[in-house]
């Protein structure tokens, strides 16, 4: 997956859970309510129906649009770690100048003083 | 009467006589009826051995309520009572009959083939559907209540793998995640894992082994958020240590490592969990730079091993030990390359290691520099920082063995490799070892230089960076003051080319390859040339090798032959008649007599390097007229000016101008 639409799709990933749960949710509730001694009532049990298809049809449009868009499975065919390891080098060459530079510094303000 | 006595026998059922009393009265037994002879001839049937199983107390019962009704009806006297008595013992013992036979048929095991039911009432119906209803509810209750709970745990869930899985995805990023199948199966992690290994280089030539830190396993901790367990002082880091000479540099001595911020830090407050994921991963991204780098380190000192066991050249194996490496270069000094376990957290470590660094070079007599007597305003430069040269270690075995291969594994042909490739190009270690001695070499020339330049007036040191480790590069250059440019020059001074084409004259360049030092400079007289007489064409580029003892001498005879070239044009420019000889500047004067300034050149004076005696001769040679340098005496005919600087040297050359007649 390329680094820009990652974390949106982890964001719908993420929402597609979050949509479950209000399922799960939304069963016991209707549950609840057909368990009412008085009877049900329908418009209640009626909206919570019409929500739960709804989620239940948004879940599958996500799964299905994510699983289309997830790319091949290739392992690991750009694998930074060499390059990694000249920017280690290379940083602590900058540390090591940067130290160089600062003792240079430090002569310079210590003539600085002599004079 | 006949005589005959016929006796006949009546068919008839006889009644027989129960009772014969005294007075002979007879007395017959009660008239049974039809049923009742029946029953008495059923009751002579003994069904006593099954009714006693069946119903021995009801018999015992009946027995004794039928004797008590036996003595209380004989009390009676009513006619019906024996019939009565009978009925009931004939019911009695039809139960009796139907009770065996029930048993019979039990015993056969035959079952009941039908039963029909009632038909139920009404408020049989209602019921039965009401309770039917109230258990349903319940279901429906139950089922509500299942729901709600495993939305909750599924919330909760979620919300934990969400803190897990975001953290692993943006680990991910960086490094490379994988998964073992099998141990997620197994334990209760998911299995997954870091993989530090770069696999994509070696094919063929699988040299490296993945070493026993390249798979991280990735575990949750005890609030289920991802975390990286590392055993302590498993990370190595290449140590680097120059020993024999002084060393001058205290930057950092070899295997200081940042730590890491708080690895263990678990006082953080579970409500910034945002905040503290990030840390998190921050600091396991730090961890795993660590490892990497520990892994790199170790691969690098693995290669430094294999070649230093080969002999190739520019390496001298000096010792071996485990995890230690020692290695003699030039100029008197020795290398020894270790793996020590880097210190994480441990500052005390760091600091004893330092002792023991210091301590090995102390004991260092021999300082091959050149010893310049005294002189101590200038830095002495003893080796290289070894920091320096352990990241150039790095360095070096990974562009050559690692961006190498990657480039000819990736079979793509824009491989650029940023900085030289070594001579060799399999004897990087060869090739390490003489940059760090050329390093030490040159710092040697670098003082000397320092030194020459620092007792000469307007001599000025410039270095120039060459871009290869083995070559090293400075200018002396003989720089004008501005006061005698502007008011001696009738060129004018706005073109830049024509101030550099008066200056360019002026520079010596030193140049140190490995550790040969080629001296170059313009303005020292042709040889040749001087003898020919024609001092003039000495505007030719001479260079030639020299060693260091030599060198101050010849860049200080370069420097004050350049500088009575000068005088020389400036002589000619300003319209006195003069003459140049190697270190001399002869003028003639009305009466005859020669005027020489002589630069007399003395690398050890500590006043100055170069400095200008003035002598007179009336026309007689003298012998130290070639040898201006031996005398130091003054006399009369030689007079010592002192260690001059240009301008004054400037206004001695105007002040002939009044002497000289032309």
């Amino acid at each position: 997956m390329d680094r820009q639409s990652q974390t949106t799709s982890l964001q719908r990933l993420q929402n597609v859970e979050k949509k479950i749960v209000r399922v799960l949710e939304l069963a016991g509730s209707v549950m609840d309510e057909m368990a009412n001694p008085s009877g049900p009532r329908k418009d209640l049990v009626n909206s919570h129906c019409t929500e739960f298809m709804q989620l239940v049809k948004d879940t599958q449009m996500t799964l299905r649009g994510e699983i289309k868009s997830a790319c091949d499975y290739r392992p690991f065919e750009k694998c930074d770690y060499v390059p990694r390891i000249t920017n280690e080098i290379s940083c602590k060459k900058l540390e090591h100048v940067i130290a160089q530079l600062d003792e240079m510094k430090q002569t310079i303000e210590g003539y600085g003083d002599a004079a | 009467m006949d005589g005959d006595l016929e006796i006949s026998l009546d068919k008839l059922p006889i009644k027989r006589l129960e009772a014969l009393e005294e007075n002979g009265l007879e007395r017959f037994p009660a008239d049974l009826g039809y049923d009742e002879k029946r029953v008495n001839l059923i009751r002579r049937i003994d069904f006593a051995w099954a009714v006693e199983r069946e119903d021995p107390s009801k018999k015992q019962k009946s027995e004794g309520a039928s004797a008590k009704e036996g003595t209380a009806t004989s009390q009676q006297q009513w006619p019906w009572q024996s019939l009565v008595e009978n009925l009931q013992l004939a019911h009695q013992e039809l139960s009796v009959i139907i009770d065996l036979i029930n048993t019979v048929e039990a015993n056969d095991a035959v079952t009941v083939a039908g039963m029909t039911r009632p038909k139920q009432l009404p408020n049989e119906h209602l019921s039965d559907l009401a309770v039917s209803t109230a258990t349903k509810l319940q279901c429906f209750r139950n089922l509500g209540k299942y729901f709600k709970q495993s939305a909750k745990s599924l919330e909760e869930q979620i919300a934990r793998e969400a803190r897990f899985y975001g953290a692993l995805i943006r680990l991910q990023q960086n490094w490379k995640i994988k998964r073992h199948r099998l141990v997620a199966a197994a334990s209760g992690n998911e299995g997954f894992y870091i993989d530090l290994f770069d696999n994509s280089l070696y094919d063929s030539a699988a040299i490296f082994r993945p070493s026993s830190l390249s798979t991280i396993p990735i575990e949750h901790d005890t609030a289920g958020m991802l975390a990286v367990n590392l055993p302590r002082k498993s990370c190595h880091s290449l140590q680097f240590e120059v020993l024999g000479l002084r060393s001058a540099s205290n930057l950092g001595k070899a295997g200081e490592t940042k730590t890491p911020v708080g690895v263990n830090d678990s006082s953080k407050e579970p409500g910034k969990e945002h905040a503290s994921n990030d840390e998190r991963v921050r600091e396991i991204h730090l961890t795993l730079r660590e490892v990497h780098r520990a892994i790199h380190d170790e691969q690098v000192f693995d290669l430094v091993n294999r070649e230093a066991c080969n002999p190739s050249i520019g390496v001298n194996l000096a010792g071996i030990k485990e995890n230690y490496l020692r290695l003699s270069i030039g100029q008197g000094a020795s290398v020894s390359i270790s793996l020590v376990p880097s210190s994480q957290d441990d500052e005390t470590y760091g600091a004893s290691h330092r002792i023991t660094t210091e301590t090995s070079c102390v004991p260092s007599e021999s300082v091959d520099g050149v010893k310049l007597g005294g002189v101590d305003k200038p830095k002495k430069l003893g080796i290289p920082s070894p920091l320096g040269f352990e990241i150039y270690l790095r360095q070096v075995f990974h562009e050559h063995v690692f961006v190498k291969a990657k480039n000819k594994a990736m079979s793509s042909s824009r491989s650029q490799i940023s900085s030289q490739p070594p001579k060799d190009n399999s004897n990087i270690l060869g090739h390490f070892c003489m940059s760090l001695a050329h390093r030490i070499f040159s710092n040697k020339v670098l003082s000397v230089l320092e030194n020459l330049v620092y007792r000469t007036p307007n001599v000025h040191l410039v270095s120039h960076p060459t871009w290869h480790s083995r070559t090293s590069s400075w200018t002396l250059s003989v720089k004008i003051p501005q006061s005698i440019l502007h008011a001696g020059s009738q060129i004018p001074m706005s073109t830049a080319g024509a101030v550099k084409n008066i200056r360019s004259p002026f520079w010596t360049r030193v140049v140190v390859i490995d550790d040969s030092i080629r001296v170059e400079g313009e303005g020292s007289p042709n040889v040749v040339g001087l003898f020919r007489g024609r001092p003039d064409s000495v505007s030719s580029i001479n260079g030639y090798d020299c060693d260091l003892v030599d060198l101050p001498i010849i860049l200080l005879q370069q420097v004050a032959s350049q500088i009575i070239q000068w005088l020389h044009e400036e002589a000619l420019t300003v319209g006195i008649k003069a003459n140049r000889d190697f270190l001399s500047l002869a003028f003639e004067l009305d009466q005859g007599e020669i005027v020489r300034l002589v630069a007399h050149v003395d690398p050890e004076d500590t006043q100055g390097c170069i400095s200008w005696w003035l002598t007179v001769d009336d026309g007689v040679v003298e012998e130290h007229k070639l040898h201006p340098d031996m005398s130091d005496v003054e006399s009369e005919s030689r007079k010592f000016l002192g260690y001059l600087s240009l301008d004054v040297l400037y206004s001695t050359l105007l002040d002939f101008l009044n002497l000289c007649s032309c």
